[in-house]
């Protein structure tokens, strides 16, 4: 089988003595999109800043390309970041920098001139479906181009691995389904690893090769995405059907 | 009464975790000057934005305080026939401190509010964490530019606002108390030293390295949502004019020795 393109292996994270991630092992494989789904609050984005090095874990491993991550200094985990690209659930594109500049921002960082670095801009501004608006600041896009624009950045320095941190949230069922396309259509194109945390399990059957459910901290449950169907487990069932009667732990009010 | 012990505890562990991410975050930003990248255009940037920007309220603050010095001052000498002395209180107290302490604490005002909010924003809305991931140093890009423009441009602001506050003091001297405009320049020179103007400055890079580090920590570091940047501006002021106050104190008594 092949070296998994991303690993985790009995990662563990706490905050203020509350356990949220408890021995989370994780295995994504080159070229597949790997969905991470769970209820809200259940740790998915730690699990992602974990990753990425954004936090630092308390116990456990990631490795990536093969290569243990928690070992690097800053510098080296700054120069191996070049190989991922990362869509943020708020776009997080940054307030001062026109749209451009905001997808350029690796290309200008490792020294490529104004002009190409603004043609390469322009390129994959139209790839996602945004070809007029280079000179717009980020406060004058809509949710949905903003996200698109998020997603430019994040492939305009055609990274090997791309991590989406709810990529939907906050967007209406038709730009929903626009994104979704598109983030396909650009995981085939560019054979890259994704590694996604969803919730939408339409984005589950459409964009997912692999989906594993977090759930009370760990990783309850992975199963290819053709047979999501088949599977029984009645938390697992539970979610992807999205009741609220069942074996989950959920707080819900009184009475309903 | 294990109770009570526990509470002060709580509070004095949270004030070290409070006042240790400062010298924590000056080591890092030391550790990094040394080696590339520098990036200069945003310590530019950030000079005019500290700088530049600043001059409107620094100058009409100089200005004032100067005026208001050769009146009360005047109205002390008056009292003993030693009114040719205005143009020295205003000018040694402008130049030892006054201009460096209202300078810094205008500027902790304006541009230490506006280093928190912005990277507090930043903070929040995940862009600081976009910088990293798209390999590069947030404290490279985002603080050492910006402790860098307040500490250099501290001086500069300074030694303009000694000059507009002791012109500040002339106008009232001359215009209004009718005072000689030759004694007052004269006065105004005669007593003062290189030393003065040195311990001036001094006082100036050493408020401008602490409202960069005090506002680039508060907001880098900022949690929570709107709340957490606004009660990150609050700190950043509040600590800052306070640090400010106290250094000032500490600055005075070593240059004094």
């Amino acid at each position: 089988m092949n070296k998994a393109k991303i690993e985790v292996r009995h990662l563990s994270k706490q905050f203020d003595g509350k356990s949220i991630l408890n021995n989370v092992n994780l295995k994504v494989f080159p070229g597949e999109s790997h969905i991470v789904v769970g209820l809200s609050g259940t740790g998915k984005s730690v699990l992602l800043k974990c990753i990425l090095g954004l936090l630092q874990a308390d116990s456990g491993e990631v490795l990536v390309d093969g290569e243990e991550w928690c070992c690097l200094s800053e510098r080296e985990k700054l120069q191996r970041m070049r190989c991922i690209g990362v869509v943020f659930q708020g776009a997080a594109l940054f307030d001062s920098l026109p749209v451009w500049e905001n997808v350029a921002f690796v290309l200008r960082r490792q020294g490529m001139g104004e002009e190409e670095a603004r043609l390469r801009s322009q390129d994959v501004l139209e790839r996602v479906g945004l070809p007029d608006i280079c000179d717009k600041m980020p406060g004058e896009l809509s949710g949905g181009m903003s996200k698109r624009v998020g997603l430019a950045r994040a492939i305009c320095h055609r990274p090997k691995i791309i991590l989406y941190d709810e990529p939907l949230s906050g967007l209406d069922p038709v730009m929903s389904d626009v994104i979704t396309r598109l983030m396909r259509q650009l995981h085939e194109e560019m054979q890259v690893t994704s590694l996604t945390i969803a919730h939408n399990m339409k984005l589950v059957r459409e964009f997912g090769d692999h989906v594993s459910m977090l759930y009370q901290g760990h990783i309850h449950l992975q199963t290819p995405v053709s047979e999501l169907d088949s599977q029984h487990d009645p938390i697992f069932r539970q979610f992807i059907e999205g009741r609220a009667d069942g074996p989950l732990n959920i707080n819900q009010p009184q009475g309903i | 009464m294990m109770q009570w012990l526990e509470s002060i505890g709580i509070r004095v562990e949270h004030i070290c975790l409070q006042t240790g991410v400062y010298p924590m975050l000056l080591l890092q930003v030391i550790r990094r000057l040394y080696t590339p990248p520098w990036f200069f255009a945003h310590i530019i940037s950030q000079c005019e934005k500290v700088g530049v920007q600043s001059l409107p309220v620094v100058l009409l603050t100089a200005i004032f305080t100067g005026m208001v010095l050769a009146l009360q001052s005047w109205v002390g000498f008056h009292r003993f026939g030693a009114e040719s002395m205005v143009a020295t209180v205003v000018s040694l107290s402008m130049v030892r401190e006054l201009g460096p302490v209202l300078v810094g604490l205008m500027v902790a005002g304006r541009v230490g509010a506006s280093f928190a909010a912005e990277l507090g924003t930043m903070r929040v809305s995940e862009q600081i964490d976009a910088l990293w991931t798209l390999s590069t140093d947030p404290i490279r890009y985002l603080i050492i530019p910006r402790i860098i423009a307040a500490t250099l441009m501290m001086p500069l602001l300074v030694i303009l606002a000694d000059a507009i506050g002791i012109f500040g003091g002339y106008l009232v001297s001359v215009l209004m108390l009718e005072q000689n405009s030759q004694v007052y320049i004269e006065r105004a020179t005669l007593f003062l030293k290189l030393q003065d103007l040195y311990s001036g400055l001094l006082k100036a890079v050493v408020f401008g390295g602490i409202i960069g580090l005090v506002s680039c920590a508060e907001g880098f570091y900022c949690k929570g949502g709107a709340q957490g940047v606004g009660q990150a501006t609050t700190r950043a002021v509040v600590i800052s004019a306070m640090s400010i106050l106290i250094s000032d104190y500490f600055l005075t008594i070593w240059i004094f020795q």
